[in-house]
């Protein structure tokens, strides 16, 4: 489990959205629930945003270095499964944080003409 | 209005009746039109005794609800029957059956005075017309409203209303929105008989918000009643007897409350007006924007009235949840600041520091190449106060793919916490106030942070004589209070449980603490947090059914910056700062940013920050965008565009977007929709429209903490209430009352 404490140098992020009510984010709430308080103390400075609003799909997103996010989809998923899930999303930091990002960046997005209006 | 409505009705039925008279109606004075009953007999004599009308529907859409279904009683309005609560008066059961009744005096807000008597009915059985508003109705009660003797009643009540009454109407600013203009047209008689002088009053001074031409009061003393019931200053009453009656202050004094605009509502005639709108336009002249006010944290209901390119006044909208009907002075009278100090073009500070105008592709053409040749940790990004939640996401994401992670809204401090909800939200939602019976304010006056909000306090310590705890600076609120202390040291002993009003919170069915925001700025505001979350947590202020752990923001745009995750990554990156990015912040302190740094302001208003800016974006203030806001309980609402932007203004995502493209970063989104979708996978609560998404989490996720608290009293969070941000602080009239009402 030392994964947890690379959270915050891995990623820039965590965002967890859940439906406060519905049985499809039951397993999201719970995985808050009780993992919450161990990642918060191992990354106190680091933003874990729990947002809840009626209705949505549970997901987990995690932001890198560079303005990348990559989401994943939390519906069907055990308390397990979603660690696993965030694990991943945690070790794909390595990837994401390179210098390599701004290089990507700057050639794939194509230049559009400018739209003031 | 209905009565408006209604007025076109008689009007119009009695045209048909009198169709041979319609084109040449020669104006003649007979014996027998003098006297009014003879008048009212006419009226009576031609109706046959016809069937009754189908029900009608409630006034208003007004619902009733039966707390306990013994109490319902019958009564019969005009032969219908209707089913309504004991305890209700004659009027509220003729409103229930869809007849609204004329008053002056009655406002269902207020306590009831019945002393205008223009709201009288025929009760069967009764020997005289009741005043159907201090009338409570009794089972099986008839009451008729349309008969010949409530006809003659109003007449003649409006007759008497009408002797003092100034026919200056055509130089009123009333006219057009005139109860008794409107009354008379439907209830009155269509000739006088008046012949003697009318009496005239001399007009009180009564500050620089509220006109009063007292000649026109008819004294129906709904503004005593505001003042002293929801405004809660005496400073208003009733002055002489009988046709020596006035409303005055007793002594020269103004009226210092931050709700005195209201009374120009409440005013049925055009006795109370507003002073900055005098004489500027009428009523029908002005286009309704339905929106909602963003210089507070409330985020107020309001309706702008705009006449083409200007605002002309702003008036309360009815929102039982936020602000009921009312809305505090800043919200109405800061609009003249919507006119001064903008920002129309694009500038650029030149060589020897003068801004110079230039085209929108020049100055983001200048941005984008200093972002780009600065180090991504050196970006800084903060939103201001009034910002919308589509712009802040653009902002951080642009910010973001820059490679900089320093962004944060003003005011929520250095290092926020924005992890769980309830940290930064008020959990128990504004109109849930009034089911608290224990208030601790802990480092806030409501009464300056929100005003809206301090009448829901107030509102419930009338009520229900709740107990107010309050720790901060001596301050001045409008309600019984208990001051248990300047600073942290209370707090301490109220969350070790040393202090006596622990007894109160304990034994309080639904405790409320409201923590002020203004303690983010503090350094040891995590463990002032965890004091205050403690108390909550020993007090059980926290239960399945009640969530009485509250922190009341300052400004519109904190809620929604928190939400979206505005959390910068380094406490100090202001000082380091080499692209400072300023979007509406004038409220930051510019002192500690490096001599060499650029720094953009983008914005709509020249305040502070531009003194430091280096370019100049102008962008949309919140009459003239589409924005979403998100006020302090959690409630998304939305702005609406009412009239359009200055100059070469543009909206502020729009800017954000093209700065983006220009710096070859393109944020992947180019409609207000595919923003929307956006902020759908940060916040996806900012899409539910007037909806508040309640935190799931409380305070038992907190983890511990082990922040020494600092001994600092507490500071006021608004020294000024009239000037707290850069609409208010270009407003004339926000000046003159910060000059005349703060000096008292």
């Amino acid at each position: 489990m030392a994964w947890r404490s690379q959270l915050s140098r891995n990623l820039k992020e965590l965002r967890i959205l859940f439906c406060q009510t519905s049985p499809s984010s039951a397993s999201a709430r719970s995985f808050v629930e009780q993992n919450y308080k161990d990642l918060k103390t191992l990354n106190p400075k680091f933003p874990i945003l729990i947002r809840e609003c009626r209705g949505i799909e549970p997901q987990i997103w995690a932001r890198y270095d560079m303005g990348v996010e990559r989401g994943i989809r939390l519906e069907g998923l055990t308390e397990p499964q979603i660690l696993k899930a965030l694990e991943d999303l945690v070790k794909a930091g390595w990837f994401f944080n390179g210098r390599l990002s701004i290089w990507f960046q700057a050639n794939i997005e194509d230049v559009r003409q400018l739209q003031y209006d | 209005m209905g009565l408006g409505l209604l007025a076109s009705r008689t009007l119009k039925s009695s045209r048909i009746l009198h169709s041979q008279y319609s084109r040449f109606r020669p104006i003649v004075t007979q014996s027998e039109l003098q006297s009014p009953d003879a008048s009212s007999a006419a009226a009576a004599a031609p109706q046959p005794e016809t069937t009754p009308s189908p029900p009608k529907k409630p006034v208003g859409g007004a619902r009733i609800h039966f707390t306990n279904p013994d109490d319902a009683i019958e009564v019969f309005v005009d032969g219908f029957p209707v089913k309504i609560p004991k305890g209700m008066t004659v009027l509220q059961a003729c409103e229930i059956a869809g007849v609204d009744i004329p008053r002056f005096c009655y406002h269902n807000r207020l306590s009831i005075a019945g002393n205008c008597r223009m709201c009288l009915v025929e009760v069967e059985k009764s020997p005289k017309p009741v005043a159907s508003c201090a009338m409570p109705a009794l089972p099986g009660m008839k009451i008729k409203t349309d008969t010949p003797l409530a006809k003659k009643a109003r007449e003649g009540v409006m007759e008497f209303l009408l002797m003092n009454h100034p026919l200056d109407c055509p130089i009123c600013d009333q006219g057009g929105e005139c109860d008794l203009q409107d009354q008379s047209m439907a209830f009155g008689s269509d000739r006088g008989r008046f012949t003697e002088m009318k009496r005239s009053v001399v007009d009180k001074n009564l500050g620089p918000l509220v006109k009063t031409v007292m000649t026109r009061c008819i004294q129906c003393t709904r503004c005593v009643r505001f003042a002293t019931e929801v405004a809660g200053v005496q400073d208003l009453g009733m002055l002489g007897r009988g046709s020596g009656e006035e409303i005055g202050t007793y002594v020269e004094k103004l009226m210092t409350s931050e709700l005195s605009g209201n009374v120009i509502d409440i005013c049925p005639v055009g006795a109370l007006t507003s002073k900055p709108f005098a004489f500027k336009a009428r009523n029908w002249e002005l286009k309704g924007t339905e929106t909602i006010d963003v210089t507070d944290a409330v985020g107020s209901n309001i309706q702008i009235d705009s006449r083409g390119p200007e605002v002309m006044r702003i008036l309360p909208r009815l929102n039982e949840d936020i602000n009921e009907e009312w809305i505090s002075d800043k919200t109405r009278f800061c609009y003249d600041g919507l006119k001064r100090q903008r920002l129309n073009d694009p500038m650029i500070r030149g060589a020897h520091g003068r801004f110079k105008a230039v085209s929108w592709r020049d100055a983001l053409a200048v941005v984008a190449e200093v972002a780009l040749h600065v180090k991504p940790e050196e970006i800084v990004g903060i939103a201001g106060q009034l910002s919308d939640a589509e712009s802040m996401m653009a902002l951080k994401d642009l910010l973001n793919r820059m490679g900089s992670n320093n962004v944060w809204c003003e005011g929520t401090g250095t290092n926020p916490s924005a992890d769980l909800r309830y940290r930064y939200l008020m959990n128990s939602s504004i109109a849930g106030l009034e089911k608290a019976d224990v208030f601790l304010l802990v480092g806030t006056q409501p009464r300056y942070e929100a005003a809206m909000i301090n009448a829901r306090i107030r509102k419930t310590v009338r009520a229900s004589n709740a107990k107010v705890g309050y720790i901060g600076p001596p301050a001045d609120f409008n309600y019984d209070y208990q001051h248990l202390g300047v600073g942290p040291k209370t707090l301490i002993e109220i969350a070790e449980g040393r202090h006596s009003f622990c007894s109160a919170i304990l034994n309080a069915k639904n405790p409320a603490i409201i923590v002020g925001s203004g303690l983010f700025e503090r350094e040891d505001k995590d463990a002032i947090f965890y004091a205050a979350e403690t108390i909550a947590k020993n007090g059980n202020v926290i239960r399945p059914d009640w969530s009485g752990f509250n922190v009341l923001l300052l400004s519109a745009a904190q809620a929604a910056a928190l939400d979206l995750g505005l959390v910068p990554e380094s406490s100090n990156s202001i000082e380091s700062a080499k692209f400072l990015y300023l979007m509406g912040a004038d409220n930051v302190n510019l002192d500690k940013v490096p001599a060499d740094a650029f720094v953009v302001y983008q914005g709509h208003h020249g305040d502070r920050s531009v003194y430091r800016a280096n370019v100049i974006l102008p962008s949309a203030a919140y009459s003239e965008k589409e924005g979403t806001y998100e006020n302090t309980e959690g409630r998304t609402l939305q702005t609406l565009p009412a009239v359009p932007t200055v100059g070469d203004a543009r909206d502020d995502w729009k800017i954000i977007r093209a700065l983006s493209e220009v710096s070859r970063i393109c944020l992947p989104y180019d409609t207000l929709g595919s923003l929307r979708s956006r902020m759908r996978t940060v916040a996806p609560n900012l899409l539910h429209l007037d909806e508040i998404e309640p935190a799931t989490f409380g305070p038992s996720m907190s983890i511990d903490c082990t922040q020494e608290i600092n001994l600092t009293p507490f500071k006021a969070a608004v020294e000024n209430f009239y000037m707290t941000n850069s609409v208010t602080r270009a407003s004339k009239i926000m000046a003159q009352c910060s000059a005349m009402l703060l000096k008292e």
